[in-house]
C-alpha cells in the first residue's frame, strides 16, 4: 500500500507526530453526549469530539507521554502497598501453612477458590469483547477492548495466584503440570483441577498474545513519537527519576521500540496483523466458553449437592461475562472521568451497551439461580433440596441474599434508560454486581461444603485475617496493574479507533473495519447524516498512518 | 571400665545427667559444692570418675550391678532357692542365663531386645542377636497394666528394636481377651511423656527446690526414716494407689509389718465405693460385683445409673459380653433388652432400648419402688422387714411409674426369670446397691449374670473416708512423714479436707510419681517413678487372674524405681540397699505358685506366664453369697432421700471422663477424644439438661430450642456461659454446656480436669471439680444433693468435634429398626428392576430402609476404563451370574484375592471411642489442640458420629456411627485429585500417597463421608504446645486480643494458637515423643491429606508373613487367612463391632457380615460402593412400652419407621410391589444365622498353632477367636 496523502501536515498529524488542537464538547440534554440517538436511521457516532486522527493520536499517546494526572500516583501507591501487603500475607501463608486460613476439614475450599473463580470470571469480559464482538463486527468494542483485555490479563494474574497458593505444599505446585519426571507419574487427566490448569494457562496465553499483538502498532506509534522528539532534542527530555541519568524519551524509544517488534506500518504488516487478529479472535472465542465451563467443572463433576449440577457451565459463563462487564465498567467509568478526552472514546453509548449486556447476563444468572431450586425440588433428592434450602435460609442466608439482591435485583435498574446512561448509577450497579458475583462463588462453594451429606460433619467457615488480607491484596495487585496500564501502555487501540471514526468511512458502504482500501480512499462522503460529527477538515479518511514511504 | 556388656539403651545419652530442658524446669541449684555442704543431700554424682568413686557404696553398687554381668541375680537365686533346694543345688548365674536364654528363644520374652534393667543384661544386642530379631519387624511381648480403678488389663506390646510403640489387648488374658481400653491404649504416651519426672528433686528449706539423685534420697531416708523403725511407724502415713497383686501384697505386707503404726490409705479418687459398701451391707463382707453377662443367661438388663459399659474395671468384659447378647445376625436370633434409668446421658444410656432420665436421688427412689413392686411378686420371703421398708417412696410421674412397672413385669416374665441383671450405679447410695443385690438374688441372677469376688482389705477400703481420717490426723499434727505413691491427693482430695494446706504443713512429704503432678510439686521429695512399661511387677484382674508386668524398655530416666520397688525399699531396714522388681515378683510368685508336677515346675510356670501374659488358673472361683435381707431392710430404712431437686437445690453427679480421675490429663489423645454425648474435647463443662439451662439462664450463647446446634453456628467459637456451682459451701466456677437427655435439675460434673501441674498438655485444661466433692456424701462419692448453680460473669469457649446434634431427618444414615421388624422382614430380598436400562438389583433388608429401596439400581451406560480393575466388579454382575445387562458374559468379578473390606455393626457399637485412640496410636495421628478442633481440624481417621433422635429434652435415643474412610470402589476422591495422589489399589484399597499429595483438598471436598483429614499445619512435626521464638512477647500481645477467654487445652499458650507461628520458629517434636511413633507409618508433613488406610502397613506385613509362612488357599495361591491380622480399630473394639478381612473369603467374618441382611452401604445411593459397610442398628423395645404407631411400624418398617428411627421415611418409592421373597442368588447369603465365621470354610488355619510354633514374633496382631470375640 503506497498511498501517501498529499497534505504533509495532515499526514504528520495522522502519524501523531504533530500535536493538534483539542476542542471540548458540551453534553447534549437529549442525546447525551450525542451517542444516544434513538433514531434507527442514524448511526450513532462511536468517537466524539470531532478529533482528527492526529488529535486522537495525541490524546491517547498523551496518556503515557504527559505527566500523569494528580490522582494517579496516590492511587498507584495505595494499590501497590495493598498488593505488597497481600504479598507479605502470602509469604506468611506459604511459610506457616494453609491453616492460617479459616478452612476446616469440612470446608476445604472457601475464599481461595472463591477468589480464583471470581477473578477468572472477571477476565471473561476482555475476551468476549475482543474476540466475540470482533467476530460479530460490533464496532463499539474498539474503544474498550484494549482496557478490557488488559483487565483480563490482570484478572488472570490474580486468579492464577490462588490455585498456586491454595495448595498445601505450594512448593510442589509444579506437580500440577504434565512435566516428565523421573518416576513417570503423570497428573490425573480425569481431574477437573488439571483441566483448570490447561484451561487457565491456555486462556492466559491467548489473552496475552491477543492483547500484546493488538498493541504492536500503538507501540510503534509511541516509539516513533519518542524518536521524533529525540531527533528534535537529543537530550531526550527530562530524566525518568531524579538522579537517574536515563531520559524518558530514550527509555520510551528503547522499550516501545523493543515491544513494537520492528513494526513499520507497512501494508504487509497491516495485512498480516489483520489476519492474525482474526485468527486469534477465532481461537479466543471458544475459550470464552471453555474456560469458565471448565472452571465450573470443578464443581459440576463433583458429587456434592449444590455443586453437582449440569447447569453450571452455561451459568458460569453467563456469570463470568456478567461480572466481567461490571468490572470493565467499574474501571472505565472513573477513568473516563479522570482522563482528558476519554469520554470522547468511551461514550455513553458504550456504557449503555455494556449495561445491556449486564442486564441480559444478569437475567441468565437469575434464571440459573431459580432453575437450581426447581431442579433440586423436582429431583426429589433430600440432600439436594436441603443444599438449596440451606443456601437461602441456612446460616449463610445473608450471603445468599446479598448475591440475589446484587446479581438479580440490582441489574433490573437497567431496564430504565436513565439508569443505563447515568455513569454514577452504572458504576454503583457494577459495584453491586461485582460484590454479588464474588458472593455467588462464595455461596456455591461454602454453603455447599459446610452442610453436606452427614450432619455430623456440618461445620461453619469463618474467614481469618489472612483470608481477607490476601483477597484485598489481590484487588491491590489488580488495581496497581491497571494503574500501570493506564500510565504506560496505549489505552486505546488507536488504529482501530480511527477506523470507526467518520473519517475512516467516507462513503455509504459502511465498512465495518478500519481496513481501508483504495476504493474507500477515493470514495466520496457517504452516510453522514444527522449531527454526526465529521472531520472538520472534510478530508477523506486516510488509511492508517504508515511509517514508511 | 568397659561398658561393653551394658545395654546400649542405657549407655546412650546421659542417663544420670538431666538434659538442658529439664534443668530449666527446676531451679538448678545443685552442684558439687552443694553436695558437699548440705548435710542431708549427699550429691554423689554418678558421673564422677572412677577414681573418685573408688571406694564408696555407690561404686560398690555399680560394680555389683555392672560387673560381672548378671551377678546380682545370684541374690534372687539365693532367695528363691529356699523353696527350690531340690532342683540341683540352687540356681546360679548360669541357671539364670539358661532361663533367660530359653525365654528369649522360646517365648520372645523379657530380655530379647536387650533393653532391660542393666543388672539383667546378659548379651548385648549388637553381639549376639537372637534369630527372631529382624530389624524393621516388630516383636510382641505380653505384659499387663493395673487399672486406676482396680483390676487390670492384659496387654501385648508392640516393640520395634526394643522400643515399645503400641499397646494391644492380650488375647490370652481372660479379662482383656484381645481388647483394650482407651486408658490402657494411651498409657504408652505416659511412658513417652516429655514432661515426665526425670530425676528426684528435693525442697530444700533454705534453697528452694533443687535437683537431687536417688542416692541422695536413699541417704536422706536412711537418716530421716530411721526413727520410724523403732516406733513402728507412728507419725508415718502412706497414701498409695489402689493395687492388688501377689507381689504388691507381699511388699505392702512387709512394709506394714515394719511400720504397724503407720497410717495406710489405699486411695483411688475415681473408685466406686458405694458398690463395695453395698455388698458389705447385703452380704456382710465387702465384695466386688462382677457382671457375667452371657447370651444365654442375660435377657434383660436394668441399669440404675450404672455406666457398666465404660470407665469401670470390668468395662472390657462387660462390653464384650453385652455385645454378644445384642448380636443379631439372623431374624431368628434373640437379643437382650436394656433398660436404663440414669441422670446423665452415658454410653450405656445410648445403648438402652428404654431410657428414663431421673436425678440420682430419684433413681434411688425408682430402685426402692421397683423392689417394692418386684420382691413381693417373686414370692420371696419377707425376711427382716424388707418389704415394709420399701414402698415408702415412688418415682414421680406416670411415665416413670409405667416404666418401672413394665420393666418389672419384663423382669418377672417367665422366660426372663433368672436371666436378667440389675445394676446400680456410682451415684447410688450403698443401700440401693444392697437392695439391687437383694433383687438380683430374688430374681435368681446371682451366680448366673452377676457374681461376686471377695475383696482384700486394701481394695475394700473407702478411699475418701480413709483420706478423711488421714486429714484429721494431719490436722492434729500426728503425721510427721507422708508418703504418696502413685497418688495425687493434693489435687484430687475432697474439697472439705483442705488437703493441700494440710499437706504443706506436714514436715516431710515424699511423693513417687511417673508424671508431674500437684502432690509431687508440693512435696519435700519428688521422686521419679518407673512407668509400668519400664518395670517388673504383676497385676490382678477383677476375676483374680494374675498377670506379669514385664519391662519393655529400660527406664527412660534412670535411675527410677517402680512403685513396687519403692515400697520394697522403704520396707527394708536399709533404704540404700538395692531393690529389684524382678526379684520381688519372683519371690512373691514362688510363694504364691508352688511347684507342682502338674505345672512343670516354677520355671515353666514363669516362662509360660511371661509368654502368655497371664498365669493360668489364677482366676478366682466366683462366689454367689446370700443376701441378708434384714441388713438390707435396715439400710433402706436408714436411707433418707431428699426432696425432688428443684431450681435452688440441684443434684450433682460426678463422672469420670476421658482423662480418668485426672491421672491421664497430660495425655493428648485422651484430651482430644470426644466426650460421650457432647463430643466436646479438651474440657469438662458442667452439663445441664436444655430445660434446666434455660430455666437458670445458662444456655450457651445463641441457643435456641428449635435448633440446639445454633450454638455452633452463630459465633466463631461456641461460647458457654460460666456458672458458679456450690455444694455445701464449696464453690467452683465452671462453664455450662447442655446435653439433651440429662435429668432436669441435675448437673453432671466430670472429674479429672483443671490440673495445674500436669505438663504441657494437661495444665489448665478444664475446671477442677474435686473441691466440690465432700469426703462423706451420703455414702456415695459420685453424687451430691443440694447444689446451687448460679450464673457468673463471662463466657468460655467450647470445642466440639461434632457441631450438629440430629440426623436432620436423614434416616438412611444411621438406620435403626426394632427387633420385631427385623424378625419379620429381615430375610426378605427385594428385587428392584429398571426395565429401561435393564438393570436389576437384589436389595436386602438394610438397603430397603434407605434410598436404594426407592431408586433403580445405578448402572453406568459406559464402561469406565478406570472401573475395570480387578477390584471392581460391576454390581449388576454379582447377582446376575457374570452377565452384563445385555446378557453378554463379563469377566468374573474380583479375579484377585484378597479384597479387603470392613463392616461396622451399629447395634453393638457403644460409641466408646477406643477405635479412635487405637488409630491414633497405630497411625501416628497428631493431636491438634482445642482451638484447632474448634475450627474443625481434628485429625482422627476414624470418628464416632453421635446423633440424637426425637425431642431435644428427652431424646429417644443416642445413635453412634463410627465413620472412617470407607474405601469406595467408585471413589469420588480419586477422580478429582489432579496429581494422582489418591488412587485405587488392586485389593480394593483407596491409597493415599503422601509424597505425591500437594494438598489441593479437592478430594476432601468431594468425599461424601468427610473422612479426609488435612494437615493444615505441621501438626506431626512440631511439638505440641512447644516453645517458639518470641513466645513471651506474643503471649503478652495476645493477651489483649478480645475473645480469647476460656481457651484451654493449650497449656501455656492460651492466647495465641502456636500453630500460627512459622514452623522454623517453633520447637520441633522432642526425641522422647518421637519414640512412640510407629516406624511403619509415615509422619505426615504439613499440607498433605491423610485418611484411614485400612492399616495398610499391617496388610502388607501380613501378606509378607503369609507368603513366608507359605499359607495357601485351596487354589494354591497365597492367602491371608481371616483373623491373621486386623486393623487397629477392629482389634481394639471392645464390643467387636468392627470386622475387617477379605470379603472374598467366604469363611471370614467380614464376608458373613457384609452379606448379612443388616449390612448397608452408607450413602450407597451415590454409587460410591464403599468397602466399609455399616449394619443396621437393631433395638429391642418392650412392646408394652412403645406406642401403637411404633408397633405398627414393625409390620412395615420401610414406610413407617419406629420413633428411634428419627423422623421416619418420608414416602415410599417404586418397586415395593415386586418384592421377591426368597428369589435371587443372594438368598443363601441372607441368613447366615448366628453362625458367622463357621460357614463353609474353604480354608482353616490354626492361629494358636502358629503362635505356639513361632512365638509372637511370627504372628501379627492377633484376634481372640475366628469371627471375633462377639460371635
Amino acid at each position: 500500500m503506497t498511498t501517501i496523502h498529499p497534505d504533509q501536515l495532515t499526514a504528520q498529524r495522522l502519524a501523531g507526530v504533530i500535536p493538534s488542537r483539542l476542542p471540548d464538547r458540551p453534553l447534549d440534554p437529549v442525546t447525551g453526549d450525542g451517542t444516544l440517538i434513538d433514531d434507527p436511521a442514524v448511526r450513532a457516532p462511536l468517537v466524539l469530539g470531532g478529533h482528527s486522527f492526529g488529535e486522537v493520536t495525541d490524546i491517547i499517546c498523551g496518556y503515557t507521554e504527559n505527566k500523569p494526572p494528580r490522582w494517579w500516583l496516590p492511587v498507584f501507591l495505595l494499590s501497590a502497598n495493598v498488593a505488597g501487603l497481600g504479598g507479605l500475607f502470602i509469604l506468611y501463608l506459604v511459610i506457616t501453612g494453609i491453616g492460617t486460613w479459616g478452612l476446616s476439614n469440612q470446608v476445604d475450599w472457601a475464599w481461595d477458590i472463591t477468589n480464583f473463580v471470581f477473578w477468572i470470571g472477571i477476565g471473561h469480559a476482555g475476551t468476549l469483547i475482543s474476540a466475540i464482538l470482533c467476530l460479530l463486527k460490533q464496532k463499539w468494542r474498539t474503544s474498550i477492548n484494549r482496557s478490557a483485555e488488559a483487565m483480563t490479563i490482570f484478572a488472570v494474574i490474580c486468579a492464577a495466584t490462588f490455585p498456586g497458593i491454595h495448595i498445601g505444599r505450594q512448593w510442589m505446585a509444579w506437580m500440577l503440570f504434565p512435566i516428565p519426571n523421573y518416576n513417570a507419574i503423570w497428573p490425573n487427566f480425569r481431574s477437573p483441577l488439571l483441566w483448570d490448569v490447561f484451561a487457565v494457562s491456555t486462556y492466559g496465553t491467548v489473552s496475552l498474545l491477543f492483547w500484546f499483538m493488538g498493541m504492536i502498532p500503538d507501540f510503534a506509534t509511541l516509539r516513533d513519537r519518542a524518536d521524533r522528539r529525540l531527533r528534535a532534542n537529543p537530550q531526550g527530555g527530562p530524566s525518568v527519576l531524579p538522579f537517574v541519568p536515563v531520559r524518558a524519551d530514550r527509555l520510551r524509544a528503547l522499550i516501545y521500540g523493543f515491544l513494537s517488534l520492528g513494526w513499520r506500518f507497512s501494508g504487509r504488516h497491516w495485512h498480516r496483523y489483520e489476519a492474525a487478529y482474526l485468527i486469534l479472535a477465532g481461537i479466543s472465542t471458544p475459550l470464552v466458553l471453555s474456560v469458565h465451563s471448565i472452571v465450573s467443572f470443578d464443581f459440576a463433576t463433583s458429587i456434592l449437592p449444590g455443586w453437582h449440577t449440569t447447569i453450571f457451565p452455561p451459568y458460569f459463563v453467563a456469570g463470568a461475562i456478567f461480572g466481567g462487564f461490571a468490572m470493565v465498567l467499574m474501571l472505565l467509568i472513573p477513568a473516563r472521568e479522570l482522563y482528558p478526552h476519554m469520554k470522547d472514546f468511551i461514550t455513553l453509548r458504550h456504557l449503555e451497551n455494556m449495561s445491556k449486556v449486564i442486564l441480559t447476563t444478569g437475567m441468565i444468572v437469575g434464571f440459573a439461580y431459580s432453575m437450581e431450586f426447581f431442579i433440586a425440588w423436582y429431583g426429589g433428592n433430600v440432600y439436594e433440596l436441603f443444599a438449596f434450602e440451606n443456601r437461602a435460609f441456612g446460616p449463610y442466608w445473608w450471603a445468599y441474599w446479598t448475591m440475589i439482591s446484587c446479581n438479580v435485583i440490582s441489574p433490573q435498574l437497567f431496564w430504565f434508560r436513565r439508569c443505563r446512561t447515568s455513569p454514577v448509577i452504572i458504576f454503583l450497579v457494577s459495584l453491586a454486581v461485582t460484590i454479588g458475583m464474588w458472593f455467588e462463588r462464595f455461596v456455591i462453594i461454602v454453603t455447599s461444603l459446610h452442610r453436606a451429606f452427614l450432619p455430623s460433619e456440618w461445620h461453619m467457615f469463618h474467614p481469618s485475617l489472612v483470608d481477607i488480607a490476601i483477597f484485598v491484596g489481590s484487588c491491590g495487585v489488580f488495581l496497581m496493574l491497571f494503574c500501570l496500564f493506564l500510565r504506560f501502555l496505549p489505552v486505546f487501540a488507536m488504529a482501530e479507533l480511527k477506523a470507526v471514526m467518520p473519517q475512516a468511512s467516507p462513503h455509504a458502504h459502511g465498512h465495518d473495519h478500519a481496513h481501508p482500501s483504495r476504493a474507500s480512499v477515493v470514495g466520496a462522503h457517504g452516510d453522514r447524516r444527522g449531527d454526526a460529527p465529521g472531520d472538520p477538515n472534510g478530508h477523506p479518511a486516510p488509511p492508517p498512518p504508515t511509517g514508511g514511504h | 571400665m568397659t561398658q561393653l556388656d551394658q545395654c546400649p539403651s542405657t549407655m546412650k545419652g546421659e542417663k544420670h545427667k538431666p538434659g538442658k530442658a529439664d534443668l530449666a524446669a527446676v531451679p538448678r541449684d545443685v552442684s558439687a559444692d552443694l553436695a558437699r555442704s548440705a548435710g542431708t543431700v549427699n550429691g554423689q554424682a554418678a558421673w564422677r570418675s572412677v577414681d573418685e568413686l573408688a571406694d564408696d557404696a555407690g561404686f560398690r553398687d555399680f560394680l555389683e550391678r555392672e560387673f560381672p554381668a548378671g551377678a546380682s541375680e545370684l541374690r534372687l537365686a539365693e532367695e528363691a532357692d529356699g523353696a527350690d533346694a531340690a532342683s540341683g543345688g540352687g540356681a546360679t548365674r548360669r541357671d539364670f542365663l539358661r532361663v533367660m536364654g530359653a525365654s528369649i528363644a522360646l517365648a520372645g520374652a523379657a530380655t530379647v531386645p536387650g533393653c532391660r534393667r542393666p543388672n539383667h543384661t546378659i548379651m548385648t544386642y549388637s553381639r549376639v542377636v537372637p534369630e527372631e530379631i529382624i530389624p524393621g519387624k516388630p516383636l510382641y511381648y505380653a505384659t499387663s497394666m493395673p487399672r486406676p480403678d482396680g483390676g487390670a488389663e492384659g496387654l501385648l506390646v508392640e516393640t520395634h528394636e526394643g522400643r515399645p510403640t503400641k499397646l494391644e489387648g492380650n488375647p490370652l488374658h481372660p479379662v482383656s481377651a484381645g481388647k483394650i481400653s482407651s486408658w490402657a491404649l494411651s498409657s504408652i504416651l505416659g511412658l513417652y511423656d516429655p514432661d515426665r519426672l526425670k530425676f528426684p528433686t528435693y525442697a530444700n528449706p533454705t534453697r528452694g527446690r533443687i535437683e537431687a539423685t536417688w542416692d541422695d534420697f536413699r541417704t536422706w531416708a536412711g537418716g530421716n526414716l530411721s526413727a520410724f523403725a523403732t516406733n513402728g511407724g507412728a507419725g508415718l502415713a502412706f497414701v498409695v494407689d489402689k493395687r492388688q497383686s501377689p507381689a504388691w501384697r507381699a511388699v505392702t505386707a512387709r512394709l506394714r509389718a515394719r511400720f504397724p503404726n503407720a497410717a495406710w490409705v489405699p486411695y483411688g479418687p475415681g473408685e466406686c465405693a458405694a458398690s463395695i459398701e453395698g455388698t458389705r451391707l447385703a452380704f456382710g463382707r465387702s465384695m466386688r460385683e462382677v457382671p457375667t453377662i452371657t447370651k444365654e443367661g442375660t435377657r434383660v438388663v436394668l441399669s440404675l445409673d450404672r455406666e457398666f459399659l465404660s470407665r469401670e474395671p470390668g468395662e472390657l468384659p462387660n462390653q464384650r459380653n453385652f455385645a454378644a447378647t445384642r448380636l443379631v445376625l439372623g431374624p431368628s436370633d434373640s437379643m437382650s433388652r436394656l433398660y436404663c434409668v440414669e441422670s446423665g446421658f452415658s454410653l450405656t444410656g445410648g445403648q438402652a432400648d428404654h431410657r428414663l432420665r431421673l436425678a440420682p436421688s430419684r433413681v434411688a427412689a425408682f430402685a426402692v419402688a421397683l423392689a417394692g413392686y418386684l420382691l413381693p411378686k417373686l414370692g420371696a420371703p419377707d425376711a427382716g422387714g424388707l418389704f415394709g421398708a420399701l414402698g415408702a417412696t415412688m418415682p414421680e410421674g406416670n411415665a416413670a411409674r409405667r416404666f418401672m412397672q413394665e420393666c418389672a413385669d419384663d423382669l418377672l416374665a417367665p422366660e426372663n426369670r433368672g436371666k436378667s441383671l440389675i445394676l446400680a450405679g456410682e451415684s447410688q447410695p450403698p443401700a440401693v446397691h444392697a437392695l439391687v443385690a437383694a433383687m438380683n438374688a430374688a430374681l435368681g441372677n446371682i451366680g448366673v449374670s452377676v457374681v461376686y469376688h471377695p475383696l482384700s482389705e486394701d481394695e475394700a477400703a473407702d478411699s475418701l473416708a480413709g483420706l478423711g481420717r488421714l486429714a484429721a490426723a494431719m490436722r492434729a499434727g500426728e503425721v510427721d512423714t507422708l508418703v504418696c505413691v502413685g497418688t495425687n491427693p493434693v489435687y484430687d482430695a475432697p474439697g472439705d479436707l483442705d488437703f493441700a494446706e494440710l499437706f504443706a504443713a506436714v514436715p516431710r512429704t515424699i511423693t513417687l510419681s511417673v508424671d508431674r503432678n500437684e502432690t509431687e510439686a508440693a512435696s519435700t521429695w519428688s521422686l521419679n517413678a518407673a512407668h509400668y512399661l519400664e518395670s517388673w511387677g504383676d497385676t490382678e484382674a477383677i476375676d483374680g487372674t494374675v498377670a506379669p508386668v514385664q519391662p519393655m524398655i529400660a527406664p527412660l530416666y534412670e535411675p527410677a524405681l517402680s512403685e513396687l520397688e519403692f515400697l520394697a525399699m522403704l520396707a527394708e531396714p536399709d533404704p540404700t540397699a538395692s531393690v529389684d522388681g524382678f526379684a520381688l515378683v519372683g519371690v512373691a510368685w514362688r510363694a504364691a505358685y508352688p511347684d507342682t508336677s502338674a505345672s512343670g515346675g516354677f520355671d515353666r510356670t514363669w516362662r509360660r506366664a511371661l509368654h502368655d501374659g497371664v498365669v493360668p488358673g489364677t482366676a478366682r472361683r466366683p462366689e454367689a453369697p446370700t443376701v441378708d435381707q434384714g441388713a438390707v431392710a435396715r439400710a433402706i430404712g436408714a436411707m433418707r432421700l431428699p426432696e425432688a431437686p428443684s431450681a435452688d437445690r440441684l443434684e450433682a453427679c460426678f463422672v469420670v471422663g476421658n482423662v480418668g480421675d485426672g491421672r491421664y490429663a497430660n495425655i493428648p489423645w485422651l484430651q482430644e477424644l470426644p466426650e460421650v454425648g457432647t463430643r466436646t474435647v479438651w474440657d469438662n463443662p458442667a452439663l445441664l439438661s436444655p430445660a434446666t439451662a434455660k430455666a437458670l439462664g445458662l444456655e450457651p450463647a445463641g441457643y435456641s430450642e428449635g435448633d440446639p446446634s445454633a450454638i455452633y453456628t452463630k459465633p466463631k467459637y461456641p461460647q458457654a456461659r460460666l456458672a458458679t456451682i456450690t455444694i455445701d459451701g464449696r464453690t467452683v466456677t465452671a462453664p455450662v454446656w447442655i446435653l439433651p437427655g440429662m435429668a432436669d435439675w441435675t448437673v453432671q460434673l466430670t472429674l479429672g480436669y483443671g490440673r495445674t501441674v500436669a505438663g504441657r498438655v494437661g495444665d489448665g485444661v478444664g475446671v477442677n471439680v474435686y473441691p466440690l466433692r465432700g469426703s462423706a456424701m451420703g455414702g456415695t462419692n459420685r453424687a451430691a444433693w443440694g447444689a446451687t448453680v448460679a450464673r457468673a460473669e463471662g463466657s468460655y469457649m467450647i470445642a466440639s468435634t461434632q457441631n450438629h446434634w440430629s440426623m436432620e431427618g436423614r434416616t438412611s444414615i444411621v438406620r435403626a429398626v426394632d427387633l420385631p421388624a427385623f424378625q419379620r422382614h429381615g430375610a426378605e430380598v427385594q428385587v428392584v428392576m429398571d426395565h429401561f436400562y435393564g438393570t436389576r438389583a437384589n436389595i436386602n433388608f438394610a438397603e430397603r430402609l434407605g434410598e436404594l429401596g426407592h431408586t433403580p439400581p445405578t448402572k453406568s451406560i459406559y464402561d469406565n476404563p478406570f472401573n475395570r480393575s480387578d477390584a471392581d466388579p460391576d454390581p449388576a454382575n454379582v447377582d446376575e451370574g457374570n452377565r452384563d445387562y445385555r446378557g453378554n458374559p463379563t469377566p468374573p468379578a474380583y479375579t484377585q484375592r484378597p479384597q479387603w473390606g470392613m463392616t461396622i455393626d451399629q447395634t453393638t457399637c457403644t460409641g466408646c471411642g477406643v477405635c479412635t485412640i487405637a488409630c491414633y496410636s497405630e497411625n501416628n495421628i497428631p493431636v491438634v489442640g482445642k482451638k484447632e478442633v474448634a475450627k474443625g481440624r481434628e485429625m482422627s481417621w476414624i470418628r464416632v458420629d453421635r446423633y440424637f433422635t426425637g425431642d431435644v429434652h428427652d431424646p429417644a435415643s443416642m445413635l453412634h456411627q463410627p465413620v472412617a474412610c470407607v474405601h469406595c470402589e467408585n471413589a469420588p476422591c480419586e477422580t478429582v485429585c489432579p496429581v494422582n495422589a489418591t488412587v485405587h489399589g488392586p485389593d480394593g484399597l483407596n491409597y493415599m500417597t503422601y509424597n505425591r499429595c500437594i494438598g489441593t483438598r479437592y478430594c476432601a471436598n468431594n468425599c461424601p463421608y468427610k473422612v479426609r483429614r488435612f494437615n493444615f499445619f505441621d501438626y506431626g512435626v512440631a511439638k505440641f504446645n512447644g516453645d517458639y521464638l518470641g513466645h513471651d512477647l506474643i503471649d503478652k500481645v495476645g493477651a489483649f486480643i478480645p475473645g480469647q477467654e476460656g481457651i484451654t487445652g493449650s497449656g501455656a499458650h492460651n492466647t495465641i494458637n502456636p500453630n500460627l507461628i512459622p514452623p522454623r520458629l517453633r520447637e520441633k517434636i522432642d526425641e522422647i515423643s518421637k519414640m512412640q511413633k510407629n516406624p511403619d507409618v509415615t509422619v505426615r508433613s504439613r499440607g498433605v491429606m491423610e485418611k484411614c488406610s485400612y492399616c495398610i502397613q499391617r496388610i502388607n506385613a501380613a501378606k509378607v508373613e503369609c507368603k513366608l509362612a507359605d499359607i495357601k488357599g485351596p487354589d494354591g495361591r497365597t492367602i491371608v487367612p481371616d483373623g491373621f491380622f486386623t486393623t487397629a480399630c477392629a482389634q481394639a473394639c471392645p464390643s467387636g463391632a468392627i470386622s475387617f478381612g477379605d470379603i472374598l473369603d467366604e469363611a471370614s467374618e467380614v464376608f458373613n457380615r457384609r452379606s448379612n441382611a443388616r449390612s448397608y452401604a452408607l450413602l450407597g445411593y451415590l454409587n460410591t460402593r464403599p468397602r466399609t459397610t455399616h449394619m443396621v442398628r437393631v433395638m429391642n423395645p418392650n412392646p408394652k412400652l412403645v406406642d401403637a404407631a411404633r408397633r405398627h411400624s414393625w409390620d412395615d418398617p420401610f414406610h413407617h419407621a419406629p420413633a428411634a428411627h428419627g423422623d421416619g421415611h418420608e414416602e415410599g418409592g417404586a418397586g415395593h410391589a415386586d418384592d421377591d421373597h426368597g428369589g435371587g442368588v443372594g438368598k443363601d447369603r441372607e441368613a447366615p444365622g448366628g453362625d458367622a465365621g463357621h460357614g463353609p470354610a474353604s480354608f482353616r488355619y490354626d492361629r494358636r498353632k502358629l503362635i505356639e510354633d513361632r512365638g509372637y514374633a511370627g504372628s501379627l496382631r492377633v484376634l481372640s477367636a475366628p469371627g471375633g470375640a462377639a460371635t
